[in-house]
């Protein structure tokens, strides 16, 4: 399947949002996700099921003013 | 004396809020944080690279249950994108505070009022403790004040820029006018500038360059620190007018050669 990651085309065979966050080892990591536009809670990663083209942001705390 | 700041119902010790950004290594950037004292430390919320998932992310040097987060909105255009990566950083959990930062050009990093109006205005609406980062305009700050805003933070100068305050005079109409706490935020160089913000009455300081570019960031914190418990002081004790003449100092009567 086919989505667009963090403005990016990415190939995944992850069924679901956990698996996804998963795969890049960021399941127990303080991230949020949004998923075209709108944030998906962490208690609903597991059973929100991807489709083809879906556009996610995967974001997080850096440093700053 | 019981000198503390309280801002969306949260009470502080410290009038110093610190940035996280640009410094030379975590460690340095930790030590500055404890020397420092602050109790309100400032991010940015970034995509996460996924070449690297794991790097960068700041808060695992940090001890959450010391600090209020402020996440800050940088990188927002307008409106709508501050919104947008406000929630972004309330869905975390760590914080319903949002700094609210647009910034339209890329030269100075000023920000776009109108924009941060109306997003101070939203996310005040939407339950958020917002700290908008404004320029030193008095009417501006009043307003942002009516729309919600938990405090204003109006700049010293320019992000980045080290400048001090360039405008001590709006600065101290601002004050003068708030029903909320005004923190300076941003173009402070050195402790002289954070004096002079404190001693104009200024409720709190929010930097970060200065104090992450210094060339001994963890001294320079301390000095900050240090200069805004001596500007407060100052601020609180009322000085003395200035005077043309002198005015002995010592008694002046008795001398020892008097005739």
């Amino acid at each position: 399947m086919r989505l667009e990651i963090n403005g990016k085309p990415e190939e995944t065979l992850a069924a679901t949002l956990a698996e996804l966050v998963g795969n890049y080892g960021l399941e127990k990591e303080l991230v949020v996700v949004e998923v075209n536009g709108k944030i998906v809670d962490r208690e609903k990663w597991k059973g929100f099921e991807l489709e083809n083209g879906m556009k996610i942001e995967i974001v997080h705390f850096v440093g700053g003013g | 004396m019981n000198d503390t700041l309280e801002i969306g119902g949260r009470r502080l010790k410290s009038r110093f809020f610190l940035g996280t950004g640009r410094y030379p290594n975590p460690f340095v950037q930790n030590e500055a944080i404890r020397i420092s004292k602050s109790e309100v430390l400032t991010f940015a919320i970034r995509r996460v690279n996924l070449e690297a998932p794991r790097e960068d992310a700041v808060l695992q040097h940090v001890n959450a249950e010391d600090f209020v987060f402020l996440p800050n909105t940088s990188g927002a255009k307008n409106a709508d994108e501050a919104v947008r990566i406000a929630r972004l950083a309330k869905a975390s959990g760590l914080s319903n505070w949002i700094k609210v930062e647009i910034s339209v050009n890329a030269n100075t990093l000023l920000p776009d009022p109108v924009e941060t109006l109306k997003a101070t205005e939203k996310l005040a609406k939407e339950g958020f403790v917002v700290l908008p980062y404004t320029s030193d305009d008095p009417v501006l700050c009043k307003r942002l004040e009516e729309v919600g805003a938990a405090a204003v933070m109006p700049g010293a100068a320019p992000i980045g820029t080290g400048l001090g305050i360039l405008n001590p005079y709006n600065l101290s109409l601002i004050i003068e006018e708030a029903g909320v706490p005004v923190i300076v935020d941003a173009g402070i160089g050195t402790a002289s500038d954070v004096v002079q913000a404190m001693e104009l009455g200024a409720d709190g300081i929010l930097l970060n360059t200065a104090v992450a570019k210094a060339r001994n960031p963890v001294k320079m914190a301390e000095g900050m620190k240090y200069a805004i418990d001596a500007g407060r002081s100052a601020y609180l004790s009322g000085r003395i007018p200035k005077k043309r003449y002198a005015t002995a100092s010592s008694e002046t009567e008795k001398f020892l050669m008097q005739r």
